[in-house]
């Protein structure tokens, strides 16, 4: 039996992509001939208006959502390890 | 024979800080504000050194939607402990100092000069650690360039700083610090600095296990965040001068350094308040158990479970933004790192990984009351030097603190006497790999420390094999310790770091002989239950006259004054 490898190898890295903030960054700082560090402090001041900051209603329900999420996987991690500790009683460490 | 005569060069201070990162920078501001002369001695540049040297993306932990005492035992309980084991941590007033100062601290900080808030000129507070319902105790800061403003706020205020500058030793007298020894790794030169306290603000240690990095380990630091400052020196230096370290059976920090986890560490996996998800290799969410119990990850990689991996996919395209400024404030090289390796964390996942030897920084390092003065008279630590004491708001807060109470102690006390006999047997360590020829390569020497650690005091700890790994490390200290060879100041440097993570390697290693169970994350396959006996207790090791000294200490309660003194408020 035989199996490709190409499917399991470096598959979560095969893209290419860009961070867009990057982008900017370096872009900045080819055009003004200035440090990415520098480009940076000029850059994410106007970046950062584009993210819901100081939205707490939307930051709340993401946060919500996420903690619901969580709490559901806790119950469920509760269910399968009760049923494995009938079987085989696990050493908590 | 005259001091001058001994040493290259001679400082006389009041205040002498090892260490100028987050810790040392904030301490040293304070304490010349209050008339003293304060020195900081930094093994790198007081620019970019230090744990946040990259940059930082969130400063706190505060008692911020919640009372200072249920912060406490919120961070005791579920943070500390839950990692650590029930019954396990340091000093809980040391908590409690810190979450009743954290805001004047902040205060502080701005006063300083240091940007606090976010664009909108407000305090942006996220869920942080202590997570509980309607906390928010974390500060998201831009810090990416924190330690230039840091270094530019201690010159402003006169504060002596020596960059490129490693301290080798302490000197005492009667149990009283009285300065210290050092060496610039450009020059050589050999500076004896005499001051009337000395606060050790120089990081913690994880130098003693290997690295995750895919290269190979000799070239671990590439990528690697802050090299200078994880080899224990604060610990070292402390430890052979009498003073007392805690909990250094705790593993240190093993270094998380896997690929694409790189990239970022302080927000990262909890991504303001949305915690990454966990996946198996088949991409099925395992239960807890798996990947949070050193002996769940064990039984995982016996079934072909593991690896494990953290994804942080399920963020929304708003999140996935707030990520980018992220990686700007904390490492801003993490873009070009993330970029070389095509990772994507919208799209990809980076291991969880578990199955390295780690429990929790925090806990270990110089024992300290909540006013962070050590057993040796005069000798302060803060931040991660101090056991207890952690994060960029551990550090700020504890220095502030010092920095801010230290005259007094310096005001009731005298000149330093020192003992130039102390300080020409310094010397004489201090210079002597330069003398060696054809020795050992100190990286070699590193490696192979890392080696025995990792091997023989893992995460699965066994009296045989932690004597085995005493025995190699008795006979790699014989062979190789006098024959570590330094082409030039910096290989010095090196030298002396390796000096410094040898003695914490010992001193690792015995703590954890010493210690017949297993609590938390601490595993002892032969000691497989918690022993009650060390409930609420805290392993202790200081030098004296030349010996390796461990007792068992009390971990105290938090006083009574500090729980009337909230009540009372309320």
């Amino acid at each position: 039996m035989t199996e490709s490898m190409e499917n399991i190898v470096d598959q979560h890295y095969e893209e290419e992509f860009e961070f867009p903030l990057w982008k900017l960054i370096k872009q900045c700082a080819e055009e003004k001939d200035i440090s990415y560090s520098e480009a940076s402090e000029l850059v994410v001041p106007e970046y950062v208006k584009g993210i819901r900051y100081g939205d707490i209603e939307y930051e709340d329900a993401v946060i919500a959502a996420r903690e619901k999420e969580m709490a559901e996987k806790r119950a469920k991690d509760n269910i399968v390890m009760e049923e494995k500790q009938a079987g085989k009683q696990l050493k908590e460490v | 024979m005259a001091l001058d005569k001994i040493a290259d060069k001679v400082i006389d201070t009041d205040l002498l800080v090892v260490g100028g990162g987050t810790g040392g920078c904030p301490m040293a501001a304070k304490a010349a504000e209050q008339g003293l002369k304060v020195t900081i001695v930094e093994k790198s540049n007081t620019k970019r050194s230090g744990n946040v040297g990259h940059g930082i993306d969130t400063y706190g932990i505060f008692a911020h939607g919640i009372s200072v005492i249920d912060a406490v035992r919120l961070w005791q309980k579920k943070d500390m402990q839950g990692v650590n084991g029930p019954g396990r941590w340091v000093n809980s007033n040391i908590d409690y100092v810190l979450f009743k100062q954290g805001f004047w601290a902040l205060d502080e900080l701005e006063r300083l000069g240091v940007p606090m808030k976010w664009d909108n000129g407000k305090y942006y507070w996220t869920p942080h650690l202590l997570r509980a319902p309607g906390v928010k105790a974390g500060l998201r800061v831009h810090w990416q360039n924190v330690k230039p403003i840091m270094t530019k706020m201690v010159k402003d205020r006169g504060v002596e700083i020596l960059n490129r500058v490693m301290v080798l030793d302490l000197l005492t007298k009667n149990n009283r610090v009285t300065g210290a020894t050092a060496v610039n790794t450009r020059t050589g030169e050999f500076i004896v600095i005499k001051a009337k306290a000395v606060a050790l603000a120089a990081g913690f240690l994880c130098r003693c296990f290997e690295p995750e990095t895919p290269t190979s380990y000799k070239y671990k630091f590439r990528y690697h965040y802050c090299p200078a400052s994880i080899s224990g020196d604060g610990f070292a230096i402390a430890y052979r001068a009498g003073a007392k370290l805690a909990n250094m059976d705790i593993n240190a920090w093993g270094f998380r350094i896997r690929d694409d986890a790189t990239i970022s560490f302080g927000n990262f996996p909890n991504n303001d308040g949305t915690p990454s998800k966990v996946f198996n290799w088949k991409g099925e969410e395992p239960p807890s158990y798996y990947y949070t119990k050193i002996a769940g990850y064990d039984e995982a990689e016996h079934i072909g479970m593991a690896p494990f991996y953290q994804s942080l996919n399920h963020l929304t395209d708003d999140y996935q933004k707030r990520l980018e400024l992220n990686y700007n404030d904390e490492w801003l090289l993490a873009f070009k790192t993330a970029e070389d390796r095509k990772f994507n964390p919208r799209t990809h996942w980076w291991e969880f990984g578990k199955n390295k030897p780690l429990q929790f920084m925090m806990p270990q390092g110089v024992a300290t009351d909540e006013h962070f003065r050590s057993s040796v008279d005069g000798l302060y630590a803060v931040g991660d030097n101090a056991a207890g004491v952690g994060g960029a708001y551990g550090a700020c807060i504890s220095g502030l603190v010092v920095g801010d109470t230290v005259s007094s102690y310096i005001s009731e006390h005298g000149e330093p006497d020192i003992d130039e006999a102390q300080v020409e047997s310094q010397k004489q360590k201090a210079l002597a790999p330069l003398a060696v020829e054809d020795g050992a390569e100190f990286m070699d020497v590193e490696c192979a420390i890392r080696y025995i650690c990792e091997r023989y005091v893992g995460n699965m700890r066994s009296e045989g094999m932690m004597r085995e790994g005493v025995r190699r490390l008795n006979t790699l200290r014989r062979e190789f310790a006098n024959k570590i060879e330094a082409k030039n100041p910096h290989y010095l440097m090196r030298a002396h770091e390796v000096r410094n993570i040898m003695d914490l390697a010992e001193l690792h290693i015995h703590a954890c002989l010493n210690r017949k169970e297993t609590r938390g994350g601490f595993v002892r396959v032969d000691y497989p239950e918690m022993d009650p006996a060390w409930n609420q207790k805290v392993t202790l090791q200081r030098m004296e006259n030349g010996k390796s000294v461990l007792e068992i200490g009390e971990m105290p309660d938090l006083k009574q004054e500090y729980i009337d003194a909230e009540e009372g408020e309320k």
